[in-house]
């Protein structure tokens, strides 16, 4: 199985919410901004619950933000 | 580099320092002759409390520092946001992980000199080194996911 899957449109997203900084973001949904880079880096997948966080700072569903590549996923 | 990278460089260097004096005290007391238990029970004693007392005194100095750098930066009185969310959860975890293996493996190696004949002082003089060389591992495996990003 493939890892990192998880892929997202964080960085998209912001651009087209008055470019939103990572700091303002992070704050918004009680991270890190380190975090925040990390998961636009698809280099971490974050929990559900701040997925959902990050979907209702954004007020789209939270399959616009993140998608799931199963490719080469076995199940 | 985050906040939490900060506090976990403070506490290697702490680490580092505590190991190198007890490496150095060994080294020195086994050039003198062996070890002689009075004097390796007090470096012990030493060793197990600056662990602690280092420890936390380095964590409060590096908050305060944080907050001086962080006000003199902004040039306001407002706090940086000092939070541990789920990712540096995460990675302590894995931190903590590393540590266990380390001083298992540590203990092991402490009671194998104990079966070959060793007295009890140097199984136990390996495992005080062990434990506070899982602790370096501890930080250096944190380190190391932040550096990688996760």
């Amino acid at each position: 199985m493939e890892k990192r899957q998880v892929r997202n449109n964080i960085r998209k997203l912001r651009f087209h919410h008055n470019e939103m900084t990572q700091e303002q973001l992070a704050v918004k949904v009680g991270v890190t901004r380190q975090t925040i880079i990390a998961i636009e880096s698809a280099k971490y997948s974050p929990s559900l619950e701040l997925a959902f966080r990050i979907a209702l700072v954004f007020g789209v569903p939270l399959g616009e933000v993140f998608s799931y590549d199963a490719e080469d996923d076995p199940a | 580099m985050s906040y939490q990278e900060k506090n976990i460089t403070v506490s290697l260097v702490t680490h580092l320092l505590i190991v190198g004096y007890y490496l150095v005290n060994l080294f020195q007391m086994h050039q003198a002759g062996g070890l002689v238990s009075t004097r390796v029970f007090s470096l012990w004693v030493i060793v197990i409390a600056a662990a602690i007392i280092i420890n936390i005194i380095g964590s409060i100095l590096t908050n305060i520092l944080l907050s001086i750098v962080h006000a003199i930066k902004t040039g306001t009185e407002q706090e940086e946001r000092f939070i541990e969310d789920e990712r540096d959860k995460l990675i302590g975890l894995k931190g903590i992980r590393a540590s266990y293996i380390t001083f298992s493996v540590g203990v092991l190696l402490a009671m194998l000199t104990f079966v070959f004949g060793q007295p009890p002082l140097v199984m136990f003089s390996l495992i005080i080194f062990f434990s506070i060389a899982a602790e370096i591992i501890g930080d250096i495996s944190q380190l190391y996911f932040y550096r990688r990003g996760f």
